[in-house]
């Protein structure tokens, strides 16, 4: 272990470390992001929190147009902030908020033309913007991807309390360089954003443990994250954890550590910045609060495919039980890129001969205490502050939460993203550590600058190129241990959710619209049609028979998004239609996605087949 | 030794494991990156799937089976070939009437409608292999799913008196509620054609044919239809399968017991014709939809 030679707050170079590499790698994921959301469709959940920012935007003009007209109160009442707040009131409003204001701020405006009624609010003239997106799903995808930017600077900022900046570099860039990841940052939802939040107060939490500054912050990123999504509940339990752990001595002699300032400023900031985020929560605080937390632990079984069974209750067969527990582990073997992962062994056996005998090999930086005695304001100056178990808890910590057999069956990566910087972390450091063997072994003076960026470089390459390789279908990605697309929908692991994949089949769909206008979306929300047409990818008045088993029977065009419990749609195309041969196939390396049949195509001659690659 | 001066060997030796793994992790690296660019690569293409289809299409004889593998390249096949898998192949019972397979495959998978079977002629088309399978087929002598409309159904109530129930033009709906059609089903999240039940609690629905041909075996497949049924209920459906009046055995479908096949021994009636009974209950009905296929046949 060593401690970093130590320079100036002021020089240059410390500036270039601490600010500027975080802010190019920040600008570089969100411009990589800004560049490649345009070919990725819109999910239900999405299309949902569209229409909500929506919404919640025009609440925000009422409350400007109300105080106009001499009315400031009148956009408060509970009347009117129900009458807006109330849509998909199950999840806090952060992201929806900025969802909105970001809509407002940098669409394209053509809403006063014949799209106008396809809006969720009224719209009373043309908005003045500016025009950064042509599409308006871009507008409202913009601050994910800008929080996606922040993620990776947090992440550097996070690997940089242990490690030097070329290994916190590829920590940072292995954060984002995961399909999965990446295909739920550039989307307007909130699973990368709560893993933002994550980094953003456990990095708040370590370094409150040595200022005072950061404890109180720490209270108003646990307030913000709150008001992100749910998954910040748990986030004050690992960092107890963590706590209880470096004051294990305390704990020894029976003596309670004392609360940390962060945990006081978590307590009593956190709400009332989730309070005032959140006008749901206004009018009745409490029962709402408990109802918010009533919906996410009585939340049904989702269906999810997982090594080929159809999971959607919870077994009472042992094997199977055990079967489930393995999910989000055996998932995180297969979505991570491999490279990666041998990155965090390495790095985990890093941790484990620091706490075992203290690290000799300069790898990791130092974190010896600073003072004798701790105080509340700073309660970890008299401790090594065990960055390995800080870590550990917070992979663990989301995988273990997915995997209990109490928690709802959702299935997806996503359930667990918050792991994935707090991982990559520990990639960093195996990667410092392989860089320093390297490093040592090669003499020559003139290779010792050029061999760490050379060898960072290419540790991130895998992943970066997996990452590329996914795009728009990262949800079907498998690693190269499971054999990628092929080898992941041969082994029966989930290939899709929410219907996202629709996109590369829309101008087929417009080109092969029938007459009577009857097309059936299968798991395309009505919110998603209506985003496409507002964005100029399907035309206006495009069909829609609804949802249902019973109307698919209605309709002359229908697509059915392949996932393993969505099989009984197809049979019911098959009869609707008459025929079991799709018209298209949109696959990605060969793996379907989405299937589409037409009535009467059976008896067209010659049939027009074609299968869609990923595009 | 060009790397002489720029190694340091002794190091090397003093941290020879470390060595080994970093240089394996640079391997790695490499090879994750190339996998990463060349994998795409290795998918069929539509061009590979034109080639294996019109190979197939040539050699496709009435009564051949196609089939995918591995089985999510299904619907792919079907997009080439799909007018000759129509619903009754689709969604079949199992492939054991099927003599001659017909396998479309990509990196070395095996469908298992080839079990059995050996290789009588093989080409390649690119990413994909196109296998005809021979086998020896099952005689089936009598299809209890295709001669439904030849079926008496009753219902038994609670009181055992007999009900019979009325024959509509696409089943048969039974006083209580109790009903059969034949209908292309959703068992296990596969495709099935089946006489769908909806049994009801406290009754026993009846299902007799009057006049089959038996063969070596009457092998029954079954299960529940409907995945947000399956999730929704709990129940269990039970069906009785008796020969002549005697008992062959039971078979008993719940949410997780899927596609179920049986096969019952038969060999002693085989040649002859036999009244087959099926008797159907449920000890809770809610999201109950039971299907069913049954073949008379010799393996």
């Amino acid at each position: 272990m060593t401690v970093e030679p130590t320079t100036s707050p002021a020089t240059p170079s410390r500036w270039r470390r601490e600010w500027l590499l975080p802010l190019m790698l920040a600008i570089a994921t969100s411009s990589w992001m800004v560049a490649v959301e345009g070919r990725q469709g819109i999910g239900r959940d999405e299309s949902q929190y569209f229409r909500a920012g929506e919404r919640y935007w025009g609440w925000f003009e009422s409350v400007w147009s109300n105080l106009r007209e001499g009315h400031p109160r009148r956009a408060f009442s509970r009347a009117a902030v129900d009458g807006t707040w109330e849509d998909n009131h199950e999840h806090p409003p952060l992201m929806k908020i900025l969802f909105g204001v970001s809509w407002r701020l940098f669409h394209t405006c053509d809403c006063t033309g014949v799209k106008r009624g396809l809006h969720p609010i009224p719209i009373s003239g043309r908005h003045v913007t500016l025009p950064l997106f042509k599409r308006e799903s871009s507008a409202f995808r913009f601050p994910a991807i800008l929080l996606a930017g922040l993620g990776v600077a947090l992440a550097y900022w996070l690997a940089r309390r242990v490690l030097r900046p070329v290994p916190a570099t590829v920590a940072a860039v292995l954060s984002v360089a995961q399909p999965h990841y990446f295909f739920h940052a550039q989307i307007s939802c909130f699973d990368v954003p709560i893993t933002v939040m994550a980094v953003l107060v456990a990095l708040a939490y370590w370094k409150s443990l040595r200022s005072p500054r950061w404890g109180i912050l720490c209270g108003v990123f646990w307030g913000l994250a709150l008001a992100t999504k749910h998954n910040a509940w748990l986030f004050p339990i690992f960092l107890a954890a963590h706590y209880l752990w470096i004051r294990r001595g305390d704990v020894r002699r029976l003596r309670l550590p004392r609360p940390p300032l962060a945990f006081v400023s978590m307590a009593t900031l956190g709400p009332l910045v989730l309070f005032i985020l959140w006008p749901w929560l206004w009018h009745a605080p409490v029962d709402r609060t408990r109802a918010w937390v009533q919906r996410h632990m009585q939340h049904e079984h989702y269906n999810f495919e997982y090594l080929g069974r159809n999971w959607n209750l919870p077994s009472k067969e042992p094997g199977l039980k055990l079967l489930r527990v393995t999910f989000p582990f055996v998932s995180t073997l297969f979505t991570v890129p491999v490279t990666t992962l041998a990155l965090s062994a390495i790095g985990a056996v890093v941790f484990l001969r620091r706490h075992r005998r203290g690290d000799r090999s300069q790898t990791l930086l130092d974190q010896a205490p600073t003072a004798l005695r701790p105080s509340w304001l700073r309660p970890g100056v008299d401790v090594d502050c065990a960055p390995g178990v800080f870590l550990a808890i917070h992979i663990a910590g989301p995988l273990v939460m997915v995997a209990l057999p109490s928690t709802p069956i959702f299935g997806g990566v996503k359930h667990f993203l918050p792991a994935m910087p707090f991982l990559c972390v520990l990639a960093g450091a195996g990667a410092a550590w392989s860089i320093d063997v390297v490093r040592r072994v090669i003499k020559a003076q003139r290779w010792s600058r050029v061999v760490p960026v050379s060898l960072a470089g290419l540790l991130c390459l895998p992943a970066v190129a997996e990452t590329v390789r996914s795009h728009p279908d990262g949800l079907g990605h498998y690693n190269m241990l499971a054999g990628g697309f092929a080898g992941g929908a041969s082994l029966g692991m989930n290939r899709q959710f929410w219907g996202y994949s629709v996109l590369p089949v829309l101008p087929w769909m417009v080109e092969h619209r029938p007459a009577s206008n009857r097309i059936y979306w299968h798991d395309v929300l009505h919110d998603a049609i209506v985003m496409y047409s507002r964005d100029g990818r399907l035309p206006l008045g495009m069909g829609d028979v609804g949802v249902g088993e019973q109307v698919l029977e209605q309709s002359e065009l229908g697509i059915v998004i392949l996932e393993k419990h969505f099989t009984i749609y197809e049979g019911l195309a098959w009869q609707a239609y008459g025929t079991t041969r799709p018209s298209i196939v949109y696959t990605h390396e060969g793996v379907p996605f989405v299937v589409a049949y037409e009535r009467h195509a059976a008896s067209r001659v010659p049939p027009p087949r074609s299968e869609i690659f990923a595009p | 030794m060009v790397f002489s001066g720029l190694l340091d060997r002794d190091l090397l030796r003093r941290r020879r494991w470390s060595v080994v793994v970093a240089v394996a992790i640079v391997l790695l690296a490499l090879v994750e990156s190339v996998n990463a660019v060349v994998a795409p690569s290795r998918a069929p293409t539509e061009k590979d799937w034109a080639a294996a289809a019109a190979k197939v299409r040539a050699g496709f004889r009435p009564g051949d089976l196609i089939v995918a593998a591995p089985a999510w390249a299904d619907p792919l096949m079907r997009l080439q070939l799909g007018d000759l898998v129509p619903m009754p192949v689709a969604g079949r019972m199992d492939s054991a009437r099927y003599g001659r397979v017909w396998e479309i495959s990509q990196r070395g998978a095996r469908a298992a409608d080839t079990a059995g079977g050996t290789v009588a002629e093989f080409s390649r088309h690119g990413a994909l292999g196109v296998k005809r399978w021979e086998k020896r087929a099952a005689q089936v002598t009598f299809d209890l799913l295709t001669e439904w409309h030849r079926a008496e159904v009753s219902v038994v109530t609670p009181a055992q008196a007999e009900v019979p129930c009325a024959a509509t033009h696409d089943g048969f709906q039974c006083l209580g509620g109790a009903s059969l059609k034949p209908e292309l089903l959703e068992i296990d999240t596969t495709l099935r054609n089946g006489l769908a039940v909806n049994p009801v609690e406290r009754e026993t629905l009846v299902l007799v044919f009057a006049d089959v041909l038996l063969g070596r075996e009457l092998t029954v497949a079954s299960g529940l239809h409907n995945v947000w049924l399956r999730k929704a209920g709990d129940g269990k459906v039970h069906m009785r399968v008796l020969v002549d009046g005697r008992e062959l055995g039971a078979v008993e479908a719940t949410s997780q017991s899927g596609w179920a096949l049986r096969s019952f021994d038969t060999a002693a009636l085989a040649g002859q014709s036999g009244k087959v009974r099926f008797e159907i209950t449920t000890d809770k009905s809610n999201a109950r939809h039971f299907g069913f296929a049954a073949e008379a046949r010799n393996p």
